[in-house]
This record gives C-alpha cells, sequence and structure tokens, in this order.
C-alpha cells in the first residue's frame, strides 16, 4: 500500500457531452517511470490535470499519496506539472521562472537546474514570448527534473527540442532519477525513443486504459509470424492475434504470448519469428481498436 | 495501511510549507519580475510629472502666471496623479490570468494562491497610498515642487489632509487591483458565456439604478447625501465594492481551472 503513488478507481471526466476520461481505474507504484502513451486526444493531459488538481472530476475517486490531491497543499507541494502548454505572465524571462521555483519546490537543485540551462542553451535573459517552442519545451524540462518531486509529470516534454536536446533530456532523466528515485509520468508520443527508459506502461485511447503493463514484459509479451498464410493461419488459430497483413501467400501476424515451446513450435512449422518494438505493439494496439467499429461507434461519431 | 503513513512518507521526501509561508511564496512570485508592480507603475508616473511640468507652464500662460490661485485651482483637474491607474487594472488582470496557471503548475493550491494575490494587493495599495500621500504633502511644503508644479494635489488628494489622503488612495488602489482580477477570474471560471453574463448584468444594473433615480426624482436626494459622505465617507462607501471583488473573486477560483 504505502508503495502507491496514484490510485485511481472510477475516474471519469467529461466536458459537456464530450467523456474526456471514461471510467478509468489503475494504481501508479513510487519510484518507478511510468510512460503515458496514447494518440492526440486520447485524454494524456486531461488526465495529468485530474492528478494534479488542475482540474475537477465529474466522478470517480482519485488518490495520490494518499489523498485527493484537488486544493489539499500536502500533496501538491510534492508534485510537479509543467505542462505541454504552460502560461507565462508576458513580461516573463526564464530567469524569473527559475529564480521563483525554488520557493515551491522543497528538493530543487539550482545547481543541476544551471546545468541544464547550460545543455540546452537556454537564453535566461530572453523575454519567454520571443522564445522558440524548443527553448520554451526547456523550460518546462528544466523545472521538471531540478525540482526533483516525488510525482513529476512530464507532458509531451519534447515538442521543438531537437534530438540532441531529447537525448539529453533522456540522459539527465535516467541520471537524476538513478541517484533520486521517483515517480515520473511520462507522456510521450516518441514511444521508442523513450522505450528504454520506461518500466511500466499505460496505453490511453478515447478516455479508456487500454493497457496497463510492465514495460518488460510488454515488450517480450508479442512477436509477428510471418510465412506462408496456410501455415501461418493453421499456427495462429484461437491466439490472442494483434495485428495481420499479408501480401498474396504471404501473411505476417502480430500475437500475444508466445512460451518457449510455442515459439519451437512456430520456428518447426517453417515460420519466422521476429520481436515487436513497444510503438509497433501500441500502433498495433491503438489502430486495432479504430478497425472494430461496431466497440466505439459511438465514441467516434461523438468526437467526429 | 492509514492516511498517516502516508503523510510521514512524504514528509521525509518533501519538507512540507506552512500555510503563510506558501502565501507568501505566491507574494514573491508576483513580484520576482519587479517591473512589473514597482518599475512601470512609478516610470509612468515619472512621464506623467514630466508631461505635468509642460502642461503647469500652458496653465501659468492661460491664467496669467504660475502660483496664482487660479494657476493652482486650474491644475486641480488634471488627472496625471492617476496614470499608473490604468495600466495597474491590466496588471491586476494579469495577475490572475497569468499568475494563476503558472501558480498551479508550481502545485499551488487555488487558495493559497488567491490570498497571496490579495495580500500582495494590500500590501502595494498601502505601499502606494504612502509614497503618493507623502509626494502630496512634501508638493505643497516645497510650493509645487518650487516651480509651482502640481500634480500630486489633484482630484480629490491634498484638500482634507494626509490621512484622508492616505485612505482614499488605498481604497482606490485597492479596488482598481480587484476589478481587475475579478474580471480575469469570472473568465477564468466561466470563460466567454461568464463574461456575456457579468458584462450584461452590470450594464442592466447601472442603467436600471439610473432609472429608478430619475423616475423617482431622487437625483437632489442623490446629491445631498453624496455631498454629506464627504472624502472619506466616499472612499470608505468604495471598500464595499472592493471587498465585493475581493470575496467574490475567491468563492469563483476555488473552482476554476486553468485553460489547457
Amino acid at each position: 500500500m504505502t508503495d502507491t503513488a496514484v490510485r485511481v478507481t472510477g475516474l471519469t471526466k467529461k466536458f459537456g457531452a464530450f467523456t474526456a476520461i471514461d471510467d478509468m481505474s489503475f494504481t501508479v507504484e513510487r519510484n518507478k517511470i511510468y510512460g503515458l502513451l496514447g494518440r492526440n486526444g486520447a485524454g494524456k493531459t486531461t488526465l495529468m490535470q485530474l492528478l494534479s488538481g488542475q482540474q475537477f472530476a465529474t466522478s470517480g475517486s482519485l488518490e495520490v499519496f494518499g489523498a485527493s490531491p484537488v486544493e489539499n497543499a500536502r500533496v501538491l507541494q510534492s508534485l510537479c506539472f509543467i505542462k505541454e502548454s504552460q502560461k507565462y505572465p508576458d513580461s516573463f524571462r526564464p530567469e524569473h521562472v527559475l529564480a521563483s521555483a525554488p520557493w515551491f519546490f522543497a528538493n530543487w537543485d539550482a545547481a543541476l537546474a544551471d546545468r541544464l540551462v547550460d545543455d540546452f542553451r537556454l537564453p535566461l535573459m530572453r523575454p519567454i514570448k520571443k522564445l522558440s517552442r524548443g527553448q520554451l519545451s526547456a523550460i518546462g524540462v528544466i523545472v521538471g527534473l531540478a525540482s526533483r518531486a516525488p510525482l513529476t509529470f512530464f507532458d509531451e516534454p519534447y515538442l521543438g527540442l531537437d534530438a540532441v536536446a531529447r537525448q539529453i533530456f533522456y540522459d539527465r532523466l535516467l541520471e537524476d532519477y538513478v541517484e533520486h528515485p521517483r515517480t515520473i509520468i511520462l507522456s510521450t508520443h516518441l514511444i521508442d525513443e523513450v522505450s528504454n527508459l520506461l518500466e511500466h506502461v499505460l496505453v490511453i485511447d478515447e478516455g479508456r486504459i487500454l493497457m496497463d503493463q510492465d514495460a518488460e514484459l510488454l515488450r517480450g509479451s508479442a512477436s509477428t509470424v510471418v510465412g506462408k498464410k496456410t501455415d501461418v493461419d493453421a499456427f495462429v488459430a484461437g491466439r490472442d492475434i494483434i495485428s495481420r497483413d499479408g501480401i498474396g501467400g504471404l501473411a505476417s501476424v502480430t500475437v500475444a504470448g508466445l512460451s518457449e515451446a510455442e515459439r519451437a513450435a512456430a520456428r518447426a512449422a517453417g515460420l519466422e519469428l521476429s520481436p515487436v518494438s513497444l510503438q509497433q505493439l501500441i500502433v498495433q494496439r491503438t489502430t486495432s481498436i479504430t478497425q472494430e467499429p461496431e466497440i466505439k461507434t459511438d465514441a467516434w461519431s461523438a468526437r467526429a | 495501511m492509514t492516511a498517516t503513513d502516508f503523510v510521514t512518507d512524504t514528509a521525509t521526501s518533501v519538507h512540507p510549507r506552512s500555510a503563510p509561508e506558501r502565501i507568501w511564496n505566491v507574494v514573491r512570485l508576483h513580484l520576482v519580475d519587479r517591473r512589473t508592480y514597482i518599475g512601470i507603475p512609478w516610470l509612468i508616473v515619472g512621464m506623467a510629472f514630466v508631461v505635468t511640468i509642460f502642461v503647469a507652464q500652458i496653465v501659468g500662460f492661460t491664467t496669467g502666471g504660475l502660483g496664482t490661485p487660479d494657476a493652482i485651482e486650474g491644475q486641480r483637474y488634471s488627472w496625471a496623479v492617476l496614470s499608473p491607474q490604468w495600466y495597474l487594472v491590466i496588471v491586476g488582470v494579469q495577475a490572475i490570468s497569468f499568475g494563476f496557471p503558472l501558480a498551479l503548475g508550481f502545485g499551488v493550491t487555488r487558495r493559497d494562491f488567491y490570498l497571496g494575490t490579495a495580500l500582495l494587493f494590500v500590501l502595494i495599495s498601502a505601499a502606494n497610498a504612502l509614497a503618493f500621500a507623502v509626494l502630496t504633502q512634501i508638493e505643497q511644503l516645497t510650493n509645487g515642487w518650487w516651480i509651482d508644479t502640481y500634480m500630486f494635489n489633484a482630484l480629490w488628494l491634498g484638500l482634507d489632509g494626509f490621512w484622508v489622503d492616505l485612505f482614499s488612495f488605498f481604497v482606490m488602489q485597492l479596488l482598481v487591483f480587484f476589478i481587475g482580477a475579478s474580471i480575469a477570474t469570472i473568465y477564468m471560471r466561466w470563460r466567454m458565456p461568464g463574461m456575456l453574463v457579468f458584462w450584461s448584468s452590470l450594464a442592466l444594473a447601472v442603467v436600471g439604478t439610473v432609472t429608478i433615480i430619475t423616475f423617482t426624482n431622487s437625483w437632489p436626494d442623490v446629491g445631498l447625501w453624496y455631498g454629506a459622505q464627504g472624502i472619506a465617507g466616499i472612499f470608505a462607501w468604495l471598500l464595499l465594492p472592493a471587498a465585493i471583488a475581493g470575496f467574490g473573486g475567491f468563492l469563483a477560483l476555488r473552482r476554476a481551472t486553468p485553460k489547457s
């Protein structure tokens, strides 16, 4: 129980007729890095706003460090959530953000912040209004890392950051996390880039939890079977098929959960087995939903 | 496993700050950029003073010499002393529209944010009231800065003495901040529909009041009442809208959400 940072039960958030979060339940364990993955509009930002007390839930219960985060100073002092779309006062320069952040984050590490400013080449004296998209993201990343909040949210922190800056972010995040373990929830589209960083994966789609799994288990949880269509069909019959593809007499089918014996059987049947990357797996899982309109007709028509 | 386990657990990783500390940190957040509340308003006052020197010369030329009672009286109509107020009402708006989303990102509760912001308004209003009341006195003592130029002895200031100046300026400043902040808070809470309802009901209330006074032939009574209040009395009444804006803003902000 004390290992739980977040406990969400039956959480629902509606904006008028639109259901952004639909009866969600999950827990987040302490001192792990979570990936919050999903397509645009899946509800990632809304979920993080609910967890950080910025939005009010329509129904369901939500506990962060054992209590509702809404207007709870004790809980909120342990959180850091700089949104991707964070607004700053018009006249502010990055120096003002970095000067005031330590007043709100008890674990603030000024040396780390200074180092990150150099890493990201953030111009401290330039008005925030005149910063590039990447420099704006860098402010959020610096505050998020240097705050060392027990529960830190990163909402698509890489927007506008170049490949070098993104790699710096991943490296610094991992370095600092190893020295100062804390709970990190990272929402991202670039799944393969962060794949090795994540310890647990939460995939959401249309406000529902689609996957809630250990990243290590997930990476090994599916395989693609390639071979002659008839052989492949015979092998995958009755299995949990994630996706199917084929040209002419060849078929390529991604299936869940193959044991070692089953793998051997597949190879014996002349089929090729290949691992599935986290990103491929999630893309297939989330698109397969859209190919079964009978399940989600209402949600789709509501969205359109 | 009870809730107290979590409390002690969290305390080891973050030293919780007391409520006064958290509220004071919100005041500091608003003041981290000193230009907003101190630099720019006084820059405006400085520029207004330069303009006032020129205007005084013009008034002196047309009334036949500066320093005459006519010239001093003529300069009373200048609004230069209130020149930073137009800027400060915008500052009141931005204290909420920019300050609120940032404070929430920093893990501040709505309650602490509002109390800190209100405390900031009270402190800045007190400081400005003291500064303007003292400047009004100095201006009198130096006969208009030795050049017969009166900027601070204008409108109602400098008529009823130091304490009335201090009180009236404090109330006026507080009202300016809270009007700006409460309009921004209505927008933060109810967005565009809130703005439409607010402005149309305000307009209806104003024309309704004027209609009632006119139809009951009460304008002479209103005039008498107004005259009987005196400067201090009028500003004491203005504490009422300031308090309504202040408390109303608090209630509205408790359920407000920043734009995502």
